[in-house]
């Protein structure tokens, strides 16, 4: 490991308006390491990389690479410096071919005119070096999130940059994906490509990075050697305190009572003759990789698609209108999986965002704005949301804090079944712990749960049945108590069950 | 073959055709008379009137492909159209110049649109609608309410650079869309102006000169409708206040027609100008039906529908 003095951060701090997003932030990046980014959302990580992407200017502070200070005034003269940025949120032009994509901004010209043949030559070499199956020549709205990540990440590498930044790059990879890509990062390492990683996948920054570095609060907390920490000491760091052990137990069920039953319920091309139940009290986890199916199946109980076949019984009720709508008055709700896009109004307050559902389903015609404003308290109180107040946007909350609105102002209407749909995708394990107690406090109410994840470790710690998808079939169940693993993963990834 | 069914234009010229097929058969004559709708004649008249709209079309599909909006071009064609017929007739200038003023004319708005956008942070619905009300009302100011006619001021058997003076209009949009075509499709300029429509933010990051691009857009469609304004007097004859009013939608609809996605990142310059021959047929065939005259608006109306969702059926078959 060399330690060169490669890319130093030096007392950056950046304030927006009266929240100060860093302070002061003072560490060093050594040239050709993998250097971990950690921190819970809020922390300072989205802020720091903006700098360093010159799209956000630092109030105070100095970024130097081998000793020499950048002046990052612009997203082009970071690029013109060698960094490159694989961002969390899906840059992506629909509208553009894959090449398009990979060269945007940066297209092989002369005198101006787009040289098509050259870029698409390149890119169809870049596609081969990822082994991603795909045709330079395909539109970007045709791509898998997956795909369209892993174009980004293609992106990165078209321009020799000498240094990465990651942000949260594996949220929507599969394992095999995630490993597929670790390789790749691994091909850059050797090559003497300086890579900044940020993840809140903590076996993944354990797996990949050579050093960790910690923010809490926008404040620079410490930075590790990888091998001689564990991970425990990484998440006491992020947090500042000691989470609460894992309340691991299953919530004992009583007699069996079926809140949610579905009946060969089929939906081509995505899911056919599916059938399985979720009792009063119960929390089901619905395991399987992108792609599988489980998504669109949450969508259509929830009637955002019409069946192709099959019932489904609420309370032992039968719901036939395929309307979101019916099913909330069924006592059926769900919580999304993009919060961004399915989950929240940006343009109301987190007040009015928080009520809703509820006065959706209440129906009525006038707003009654003071008991309203006392119930979105209340929620704000209950579920322990970080806010400045109801009256803000949710733009202004951290990502966990917004992932708990959307999960608390549903289960405001009191819910029989609710299903969740990767209800902790891009949280921190704070929040993440926070939202594992609201889904067991709700189903200790007695309503049950269907939660579709494709992170195991969630999937074990929160379900007492798990059932694995694959392909738009179920492949198998398994009791929550004895699953491992393993076991889980053979049956989302292998034929035979 | 192939590559002609996945081009983007496809859809659009297939309906043009049948659209020329149902109102040749529908204007069918009785006897031996010449078709008063399939003729050479009546062809350059359509070609003529729909250079008017397509001109000013060719800015406002860049503007809605760079994923922004342009309601001032009906206004501006108005402003040009009367500051160079007022230059022409009344200050004695001389064609040339007092048709170049209207084009400067033009450039100017679209440099006020640039900057309300860009520099004021306008969102380019309310900045275009000042800019339309501030240049019809400037047109309003400076006639005083008369027109001008320039049609009695030209020389008989007027030749510009040797052409038929019908021909002008035809040859200029014929010019323009191959030029902004070109440019659209293989110049990293246009492929700037798509990346911007498709994603603004992926734009900006990607260290595109999103700014810079949106100045662009908006000037060239004030520049356009300008020239378009100064064709719109030449071609009738008079320029006055109150031209080309609601011409904006018009152009609008036939970027739409042409294949223009309002959400931006996706059009074409030569569907633009498809889409106005479009409505030029139309415009021409409806007045030739007898009863019709009521029922135009509605008919045109409808099509803009039937058009757009018959595109969408095919672009998904396609895919």
């Amino acid at each position: 490991m060399s330690s060169a003095p490669g890319l130093q951060f030096r007392n950056v701090s950046r304030s927006f308006g009266a929240v100060r997003a860093l302070r002061g932030v003072t560490f060093d990046v050594s040239v050709g390491e993998v250097h971990g980014l950690i921190g819970e959302n809020g922390a300072g990580k989205s802020t720091l990389l903006k700098i360093l992407a010159g799209i956000v200017q630092p109030d105070a502070g100095e970024i130097h690479w081998r000793g020499e200070r950048l002046h990052l005034g612009s997203p082009r003269e970071a690029l013109e410096r060698g960094i490159g940025m694989v961002y969390q949120e899906m840059l992506c032009f629909e509208n553009l071919t894959v090449a398009g994509n990979i060269f945007a901004g940066r297209e092989i010209t002369r005198g101006g005119r787009l040289r098509h043949a050259e870029m698409r030559e390149r890119t169809r070499a870049l596609l081969a070096e990822l082994h991603l199956a795909v045709s330079p020549d395909a539109p970007a709205e045709s791509l898998s999130a997956a795909h369209r990540q892993l174009v980004q990440v293609a992106r990165a590498l078209a321009f020799d940059c000498r240094i990465l930044v990651l942000d949260e790059p594996t949220t929507s990879l599969t394992d095999a994906e995630t490993d597929h890509l670790f390789a790749v990062l691994e091909k850059l390492k050797a090559r003497g490509t300086t890579l900044l990683y940020v993840s809140h996948r903590l076996p993944e920054v354990f797996r990949l990075c050579d050093r960790i570095t910690v923010l809490r609060d926008g404040a620079y907390v410490e930075t590790c050697n990888r091998r001689e920490v564990t991970p425990d000491h990484i998440v006491r760091a992020m947090v500042g305190r000691d989470l609460p052990p894992r309340t691991a137990a299953p919530s004992a069920v009583r007699e069996p009572r079926p809140a949610l039953a579905v009946d060969g319920l089929g939906r081509r091309p995505w899911f056919s003759n599916i059938s399985l139940t979720v009792n009063a009290g119960e929390i089901v986890a619905l395991f399987g990789l992108v792609g599988s199916g489980r998504s669109e199946l949450l969508e259509t109980i929830f009637g955002l698609y019409r069946r192709e076949a099959g019932r489904i019984r609420v309370g032992g009720e039968e719901i036939d209108a395929a309307s979101p709508r019916a099913a909330v008055r069924a006592g059926v709700t769900l919580v999304p999986e993009e919060r961004q896009r399915q989950g929240l109004f940006f343009n109301l307050s987190v007040g009015d965002n928080l009520v809703l559902p509820d006065r959706t389903a209440r129906g009525g015609l006038l707003l009654r704005a003071a008991d309203e404003r006392k119930a979105a308290q209340a929620l704000v109180e209950r579920w322990r949301i970080k806010t400045a107040g109801v009256d803000v946007p949710p733009d202004s909350l951290s990502g966990g804090n917004q992932q708990k609105i959307v999960v608390a102002k549903w289960l405001a209407t009191g819910p029989t079944v609710i299903l969740l749909d990767e209800p902790t995708k891009g949280v921190d394990v704070g929040a993440k712990f926070e939202i594992h107690e609201i889904i067991r406090g709700e189903a200790a109410r007695g309503a049950g749960c269907l939660v579709a994840s494709s992170d195991l470790p969630e999937v074990l710690a929160l379900a007492d049945r798990i059932i694995v998808m694959r392909e738009g079939s179920i492949q198998g169940q398994l009791s929550g108590q004895g699953a491992t693993e393993e076991a889980v993963m053979r049956l989302a990834t292998h034929e035979a069950a | 073959m192939k590559k002609l069914w996945h081009a983007r234009e496809f859809s659009t010229v297939v309906i043009l055709v049948l659209e020329i097929l149902f109102c040749t058969w529908w204007l069918w004559p009785e006897g031996a008379r010449t078709h008063p709708f399939l003729n050479a004649a009546n062809f350059l008249l359509i070609l003529k009137y729909s250079s008017i709209y397509g001109i000013a079309a060719i800015g406002a599909a860049i503007v809605i492909i760079s994923g922004g909006i342009d309601l001032a071009p009906g206004a501006v064609m108005a402003l040009a159209g009367v500051v160079a017929a007022q230059l022409f007739v009344v200050a004695g200038w001389p064609l040339g110049a007092a048709m170049g003023m209207g084009v400067l004319v033009g450039l100017a708005s679209g440099l006020l649109t640039s900057a309300l956008i860009v520099l004021v942070r306008l969102p380019p619905f309310i900045a275009t609608l000042g800019v339309m009300g501030i240049t019809r009302g400037i047109a309003f100011i400076i006639t005083e309410g008369q027109y001008f006619d320039v049609s009695s001021r030209l020389i008989g058997g007027w030749r510009p650079l040797g052409l038929p003076a019908d021909w002008v209009a035809p040859v200029i949009l014929i010019v323009l869309a191959v030029v902004f075509q070109i440019l659209m499709t293989t110049f990293q300029w246009g492929r700037a102006v798509f990346s911007v429509g498709g994603n603004e933010t992926a734009a900006l990051f990607s260290g595109i000169a999103v700014s810079r691009i949106k100045t662009s857009v908006y000037v060239i469609s004030g520049l356009l409708a300008g020239v378009s304004g100064v064709v719109l007097v030449l071609v009738q004859g008079q320029g006055k206040a109150d031209l080309a009013t609601g011409y904006e939608l018009d152009i609008i609809a036939s970027s739409v027609v042409g294949g223009a996605s309002l959400s931006g990142g996706r059009g074409s310059v030569i569907g633009a100008v498809l889409g106005t021959l479009i409505f030029g047929v139309l415009r021409n065939a409806l007045p030739q039906i007898p009863g019709a005259t009521f029922y135009d608006r509605l008919i045109v109306g409808l099509v803009v529908i039937v058009i757009v969702v018959v595109d969408q059926l095919l672009l998904k078959k396609r895919t």
